[in-house]
């Protein structure tokens, strides 16, 4: 059984009195010590989606329509805010993008780990400490013993990632959600904290969801991916067969854009257009004004999610032809 | 950071406000130690010696009761440090959750807020008047009322800052790692806020000794029995001419603790805000 399994969630933004959809029937699994990478442009839905997954989006203009999420064999939607809070952090945590925002400034990082055992575990203080001495370890940051009373603001991004990771791993969750974890980090530190990130898996047997917009980070960490575009799954496949049978246009498209160093280009590959706000509409293929390829039946329907290959399947008119 | 770092941090090169602080730990003590300092009872009457100048053994010369000026001006300090703590008590504590729970609470943030611009709408003397004649004159009232007047500029400047702060990420993180409302609110928005928190405190204090002092002088503050400048100004304003140090000293004490007080917040201001880095509490 899945350990997370999303069905049809939907979420829509409240403007104006008017529902507008920002994530449409998306429905994904995450398998126990799997990785799942969710690849898509800037707001195509990923990070709301993760967003809903974790609860953040309650109080906030942003609701979720339909669909359920459940999470070991319960939908987080139904529970109560108190059986929902004993959840995260304990069993399902989140690392974000920005490092240098995500901690507290007031308080000492040893102060942020201890806070999320205490929080979950009977745990004296002492012992606390003592487990946040282990996890600093664990994420490799150099002389625990001094750094656990240092202030956010005395270390480095890449640092406060790796105690974000610290806080994230502290419960030893069974989801971990990184939304876009490396791209405000250095290309250096960025191979350092996936690395961390894939080792701590295999210790922990953690689950994770991998938000990205670069596919080079999924092809080298993720099982399976699942592309996001405006909103909707348009290919979802394991990682092998997405990179062998990479069907949809727009997949090729971001693939295409990734600049390699032997080819000798002057210009950037990029996919025409841009994303549709989400006050457009667009009729049929959401892709289809900035596709290459499109034809009649683009414009007029919405394709459905069809397999072209065991474990691939493309949102596409043309799937397997083009 | 220790306290003592702390205070080198927001004295240095800050003359004035160096001298501003040290004036105020003159009051604190004589608040303190009224009893030990006042050479006489502050009630104690002497008809003899009604309206003596300035001299031995009278300091400050005496009142037309014959009652020390020297003395009353030092349980004055305790009244002035007793009003000061506790209206910024009041409006800290007040203000301060009406203004965290409103901008985490929206929809009670549109209720609460408005509320506030009511009371705002009204200048500051004009709503303690109104409030204190619907109350009776004692020390605690006067507390309240300006406690209340001034809550609610407090409560303004914390709905600003907590609609900033709870956007940020790591708020998020907190509730991503299972923290509840409370928790949140109190544990990490609030820490947060404790700089801007203690500058908005020496304000009110300043504040609160000018508002008190005019409510006194009007008759609607202290009961006239209590020793504060306040009552001291208000009681002998008929003798500005036959006894014009009667009002000079309660007069110089109130202006002296009030630019003090207001020198001091200028200079914490200052060393948590750079953008102010040279203005007066820096001569």
């Amino acid at each position: 059984m899945a350990l997370l399994e999303i069905n049809n969630l939907s979420i829509a933004v409240a403007s104006q009195g008017q529902l507008l959809p920002v994530v449409t029937d998306c429905s994904f699994s995450v398998a126990a010590h799997e990785t799942l990478g969710v690849v898509g442009e800037s707001g195509c839905g990923k990070s709301l989606t993760a967003l809903a997954i974790m609860g953040l989006l309650e109080g906030s203009q942003v609701n979720i329509t339909s669909g359920s999420i459940v999470f070991d064999g319960r939908d987080l939607l139904q529970l109560r805010p108190a059986q929902r809070r004993a959840i995260m952090g304990n069993q399902m945590a989140m690392v974000f993008q920005e490092p240098m925002t995500s901690l507290n400034p007031v308080y000492r990082i040893g102060e942020q780990i201890t806070e999320v055992l205490q929080q979950h575990r009977k745990i004296t203080h002492r012992e606390s400490r003592q487990r946040a001495l282990e996890l600093l370890d664990l994420v490799k940051i150099p002389h625990p013993q001094d750094r656990i009373d240092s202030y956010p603001h005395q270390l480095s991004g890449g640092q406060r990632q790796r105690v974000m990771i610290a806080i994230a791993m502290a419960c030893e969750p069974a989801l971990l959600i990184a939304d876009e974890p490396t791209t405000a980090l250095d290309v250096t530190v960025q191979k350092e904290v996936l690395d961390l990130m894939l080792d701590l898996q295999t210790r922990t047997g953690t689950s994770i969801i991998l938000i990205s917009h670069d596919l080079g980070v999924i092809a080298e960490t993720c099982d399976e991916v699942a592309v996001m575009y405006r909103g909707r799954i348009i290919e979802k496949a394991t990682t092998a067969s997405l990179f062998a049978n990479m069907a949809h246009p727009y997949t090729r498209g971001l693939l295409a854009s990734i600049p390699t160093i032997d080819t000798d280009n002057d210009w950037l590959q990029a996919i025409p257009g841009r994303v549709p706000g989400i006050d457009e509409k667009v009729n049929g293929c959401p892709f289809h004004p900035r596709c290459a390829h499109t034809e009649t039946p683009c414009t007029q329907t919405a394709p459905r999610l069809i397999d072209t290959h065991p474990h691939h399947a493309v949102r596409c008119h043309f799937a397997g032809e083009i | 950071m220790t306290l003592r770092t702390t205070i080198a941090a927001v004295f240095r090169g800050r003359k004035l406000a160096a001298l501003g602080a040290v004036w105020l730990c003159i009051i604190t003590v004589a608040a303190i130690g009224a009893q030990f300092i006042a050479p006489f009872d502050p009630l104690e009457i002497d008809p003899i010696a009604r309206l003596s100048e300035p001299g031995l053994p009278y300091l400050f010369g005496t009142d037309h009761f014959g009652r020390d000026t020297f003395s009353r001006a030092v349980y004055g300090a305790r009244m002035a440090l007793i009003i000061g703590i506790g209206s910024v008590l009041v409006a800290l504590i007040c203000g301060g959750l009406i203004g965290l729970l409103s901008a985490y609470f929206s929809t009670l943030g549109h209720f609460l807020m408005r509320i506030i611009d009511v009371l705002m709408a009204f200048p500051a003397l004009l709503l303690a008047l109104v409030l204190m004649t619907l109350l009776e004159r004692s020390v605690i009232n006067t507390v309240i009322v300006i406690g209340i007047v001034y809550a609610t500029t407090t409560a303004r400047i914390f709905f600003g800052m907590t609609l900033k702060l709870k956007n940020e990420v790591f708020i998020d993180a907190a509730r991503c790692s299972g923290a509840g409302h409370g928790s949140i609110l109190f544990r990490h928005i609030l820490p947060n806020l404790w700089s801007p928190l203690l500058v908005q405190a020496s304000f009110i204090f300043a504040f609160a000794q000018l508002q008190a002092a005019a409510l006194d002088f009007l008759g609607l503050g202290l009961p006239p029995e209590v020793a504060s400048w306040g009552n001291m100004l208000a009681e002998e304003k008929i003798y500005i001419t036959r006894a014009p140090w009667l009002l000079m000293f309660p007069g110089a004490l109130i202006i002296l603790s009030v630019f003090s007080m207001n020198l001091v917040g200028d200079a914490m201001r200052d060393s948590i805000d750079p953008r102010f880095k040279n203005d007066i509490a820096g001569i």
